[in-house]
């Protein structure tokens, strides 16, 4: 039986943050509407990809899914147990807004049968969470961590984010200081991506503010590599850290070639060698379930050649290539015909070569995309 | 023989020669209004757009004179550019007579003055003509005084014409029939034709455009032509009306064409001379020439792997333009391409645009250079016209480079400027003399290789378009030279090599180490980039080692968008060339093109 991962995608922000080029909205209206189309879309895949599949992890990500009711999300989850085999044991995650994360919430979602929860705290810097136009402070993020883990929530994670504007070495590990001090099990730490169309890359662009070139960049990435280390946070992937035993399994889905449903806006699938994903705008995607049972706007069929050069793309940036693994799944000529050019990154101190698989160091981890495109 | 006619339009560019031609053609009739395609003459697209003849044909027009005679005229086109000015010498050698058409509110230009001199030389009648006269900023006056300075004419020989118009036409026609003398040659003597211009004809092959100077040429006959002594038969010869007009013969004095099966235009040379095989003449018209590249220019494939393609293409576009010349070569940087001869700047240009227009290829270029005469301390010389072939600097005893003969014409408050640009480029000032009390024509020699590049771009700058600029070449001369080395991590860019006068190089060297700092990406190692001279080096910059190239996030799933920018990316590196460990994009090639002062 194949495993399978579910993403559930809540559209609806309580403000859209500067940097964000995600597709959320800030009107909530529709919520009741959504709900609708996101049940009948569970229907519509179930059919197809139910059988011979178990579900191993749900994620809800948005947007802001806890803005969502809770009894909605429960709704969801049980369409989901109803119509696919969800494993007992599956991760079920929900992203939250510290700052809009309720004792009641968090009970609701404990008895809804989530078990992991997802707060983008983002920093623990007043002045950086201010200038991100976020809606919590410190205080109530650390706030929100204590109260979920005391309500019983043992498995949380926090998204943090680096050099933003103005940022310090010294800011940036004070933000990694107070994330390990909290109860936390997982960390990702990313670096800030400047969207085009956001309100952060107009005021770049205006020399409203500036962002820092990838020497710094790389400096705090390197902070955050060897800090969350000595704490006991190893790397599992370009910007997720996690306890020993605490990966997110449904990140890994994406890294492993794991199938997953995407449901909702904008949201992405894969399965039988497939890529599909759907509309972006709220009332096209709604439109089309109604007609349709699915709202998918685009796919692709991957070829045995994309689909290896995926897994190479997807596991080096997570738990490395494993060669003989990719032997019998992919190809045998891979390996022999990047042989050179890996050795002289092996050399370079970029990747190790341990038990017959290809690693990143933390060096190479900052420069994957570079060796990726030397690999042929 | 005492009725035809044969001259040209001398004018600098946009100064109305095609719309003369149209307005004669019209008022001969050869052409009805509805077929008067703006400026008839130039037919190829790239001339169109560019708006400059590149290449010279002919046109035959009937015309009754006021005397009651009836004439034949034929109009030959000269080509507009200064890389072309040997074929523009032996177009002259095709007429009796020229029109020197000047612009009524431009004046006198670089360009009409030495075309003028080419004409003076070939013995024209020259009949002056100011167009444009009813410009709003016409000057007729101080137009008509320019004129007279350079011709030494009388005011009242200058006919006053708009062609837009059509006044003057029918004055110019008069004047050519009057004026122009009719042909001398003689009918019964053994052919004499010059070959004035070629051009390829996919279906019938080359197409020469021949003014008969003695004898007779049949239909059917065999002929040689003198350049090869290759001998061919005139399938079909004919004279030009607004196409080409079948005849079964054509005599001493006409203008026409002959088709005789030769498949490539290297057969057919501009300034060539046909003869009949049997019978023929024991010599050739005077003033032929082999023409001569005067710039070079590494071009290869943007993909290896297209090697044969562009040779293919080179093939084919030597066929119709006999100037190309091009050897294969190997760089280690661009591995497998041609070094091409182009007869100046604008020749290179329209090649290249060519074979990416018509042909499909994406090539990369490497810097320009002349082609430089190496003596060697054994006494031997070594023609060099690709710097990465220059012997080294012990082994040199001296070098020479060309030099050519520029004509500036410019209105005198500009003086200044133009003398600070010309010690820039290493000019030396021969001459001043004043068209009249505003305009200055002024005499300077340069090296060639100074004045490829951007000496136009930099002129019409310097003084707000107002100078104009021509050139000849005069020949070879000693020069400080040394060529200038580019290395990435101690391996050195063939491709980048120059030679520069060496005053200039430390100069270029930092010029060109910046550039590059720039345009070379960041790679997982440090890059020092060295300008050097010999074993010394002038100059350095350094490209920093790639610390961070990493996508932070693969949004919900979103992998497609990844794996596509992977590919791109991928397809980016294959169309960098690599030289030692050093990946370099191809602009970097053609980049060193634009320094920055």
């Amino acid at each position: 039986m194949k495993n399978l991962s579910i993403y559930v995608h809540i559209p609806f922000c309580a403000h859209k943050c500067i940097y964000c080029d995600f597709y959320s909205i800030t009107k909530t209206a529709d919520k009741e509407k959504y709900l609708e189309s996101l049940l009948r879309e569970i229907e519509f895949f179930a059919e197809k990809y139910s059988n011979g599949r178990k579900v191993i992890s749900v994620f809800f990500g948005g947007g802001t899914p806890s803005l969502m009711e809770t009894e909605y999300i429960l709704k969801i989850i049980s369409a989901i147990k109803s119509r696919f085999r969800l494993e007992p044991d599956a991760e079920i995650t929900i992203e939250a807004n510290p700052g809009t994360l309720e004792k009641e919430k968090i009970q609701g979602f404990l008895s809804a049968g989530i078990n992991r929860l997802s707060l983008g705290v983002q920093s623990f810097d007043d002045g950086e969470l201010e200038f991100l136009t976020r809606i919590h402070d410190s205080k109530t993020a650390e706030h929100a961590v204590n109260e979920a883990f005391g309500y019983g929530f043992k498995n949380i994670n926090i998204d943090l984010i680096f050099n933003l504007p103005a940022q310090t070495k010294s800011k940036w590990k004070n933000t990694l200081q107070k994330a390990v001090s909290l109860p936390v099990s997982h960390i990702s730490a990313y670096s800030l991506i400047l969207e085009k169309g956001t309100t952060l890359y107009k005021m770049v662009t205006d020399k409203k503010t500036k962002i820092s070139g990838q020497e710094f960049d790389a400096d705090l990435y390197e902070t955050a590599i060897n800090f969350l280390a000595e704490n006991g946070f190893d790397q599992y992937e370009v910007s997720n850290f996690a306890k020993p035993g605490s990966e997110c399994i449904h990140n890994k889905s994406y890294w492993n070639h794991t199938e997953y449903i995407g449901l909702g806006t904008s949201a992405h699938s894969f399965a039988d060698k497939k890529r599909w994903w759907n509309y972006s705008s709220l009332k096209s995607y709604i439109e089309a379930v109604k007609k349709t049972g699915n709202a998918v706007s685009g796919f692709e069929n991957l070829t045995e050649e994309q689909l290896l050069q995926e897994y190479v793309m997807l596991s080096l940036r997570s738990v490395g290539i494993n060669i003989e693994e990719l032997k019998n799944k992919y190809s045998g000529e891979w390996f022999p015909r990047n042989r050179k050019i890996l050795s002289e990154y092996e050399k370079g101190g970029f990747i190790s070569f341990g038990s017959g698989i290809i690693k990143l160091t933390p060096q190479g981890y900052a420069v994957c995309d570079e060796i990726l495109t030397r690999l042929e | 023989m005492n009725n035809f006619r044969n001259f040209c339009i001398i004018a600098h560019i946009d100064h109305g020669k095609s719309t003369i031609a149209d307005g004669l053609l019209a008022v001969t009739g050869t052409v009805s209004a509805r077929e008067a395609k703006a400026q008839l003459l130039d037919d190829m697209d790239l001339e169109r757009e560019r708006g400059i003849t590149i290449k010279s044909h002919a046109i035959q027009m009937k015309y009754k004179a006021s005397d009651g005679e009836n004439y034949i005229l034929n109009l030959i086109d000269t080509p507009g550019h200064v890389d072309f000015s040997y074929e523009v010498s032996r177009s002259l050698a095709a007429c009796e007579g020229a029109l020197l058409v000047v612009d009524a509110a431009q004046g006198v230009e670089a360009q009409t003055i030495s075309n003028l001199y080419l004409a003076i030389e070939a013995n024209l009648e020259i009949i002056p003509v100011i167009n444009k006269i009813d410009l709003p900023s016409a000057m007729v006056e101080t137009v008509s005084n320019q004129i007279i300075d350079l011709i030494g004419c009388d005011t009242e020989d200058i006919i006053l014409a708009s062609a837009k118009e059509k006044k003057g036409i029918g004055e110019i026609l008069e004047r050519v029939v009057k004026k122009v003398p009719p042909p001398k040659g003689d009918i019964n003597a053994p052919l004499q034709a010059l070959i004035f211009d070629s051009v390829f004809d996919p279906y019938r092959g080359a197409i020469a455009y021949i003014r008969v100077f003695n004898g007779l040429l049949k239909e059917k006959d065999a002929v040689r032509f003198f350049a090869n002594s290759k001998e061919f038969l005139a399938e079909e010869i004919g004279i030009l009306g607004l196409s080409k007009i079948k005849t079964k013969e054509l005599s001493a004095g006409n203008v026409g064409y002959i088709i005789a099966g030769v498949k490539d235009v290297h057969d057919t040379k501009v300034g060539d001379t046909v003869t009949l095989a049997r019978n023929g003449a024991d010599k050739p018209l005077p003033g032929y020439k082999e023409i001569k590249p005067m710039v070079y220019s590494g071009l290869y494939p943007s993909v290896s792997d297209d090697f044969e393609d562009l040779r293919e293409s080179l093939d084919k576009l030597r066929l119709n333009d006999s100037a190309l010349v091009f050897t294969p070569e190997t760089s280690a940087a661009l591995g497998f391409g041609f070094r091409v001869g182009f007869l100046g700047m604008l020749h290179m240009e329209i090649v290249q645009e060519r074979l990416e227009r018509e042909y499909n290829q994406n090539i990369v270029t490497t810097l320009p250079n002349v082609e430089y005469h190496v003596y060697t301390k054994k006494g031997i010389k070594v023609v060099v016209d690709n710097p990465a072939d220059m012997p080294s600097v012990g082994e040199i005893d001296r070098v020479e480079e060309p030099y050519i003969k520029a004509q500036i014409v410019t209105p005198s408050e500009y003086l200044g400027n133009i003398m600070k640009l010309a010690m820039d480029k290493r000019g030396i000032y021969k001459n001043t003399s004043y068209l009249d009390p505003t305009r200055a024509d002024i005499q300077f020699d340069f090296p060639l290789s100074e004045i490829i590049f951007d000496f136009y771009d930099k002129l019409k700058s310097t003084t707000r378009g107002y100078a104009s600029f021509d050139y000849e070449y005069t020949g070879y001369r000693e020069s400080d030279l040394v060529k200038l080395d580019i290395l990435l991590n101690n391996e050195q860019v063939d491709a980048l090599s120059v030679i520069v006068h060496k005053d200039k190089a430390f100069d270029y060297g930092r010029r060109v180490c910046s550039k590059l700092k720039d345009l070379i990406p960041r790679h997982m190692f440090e890059i020092a980039i060295q300008a050097a001279v010999g074993t010394k080096v002038i100059s350095r910059s350094t490209v920093k080692a790639l610390r961070k190239n990493v996508l932070a996030k693969c949004y919900g799933g979103d992998i497609t968008r990844k794996r596509k920018l992977l590919e791109k990316q991928k397809e980016g590196k294959k169309r960098m060339k690599q030289v030692g460990n050093v990946e370099i994009p191809q602009e970097a090639f053609l980049a060193v093109l634009q320094l920055e002062e």
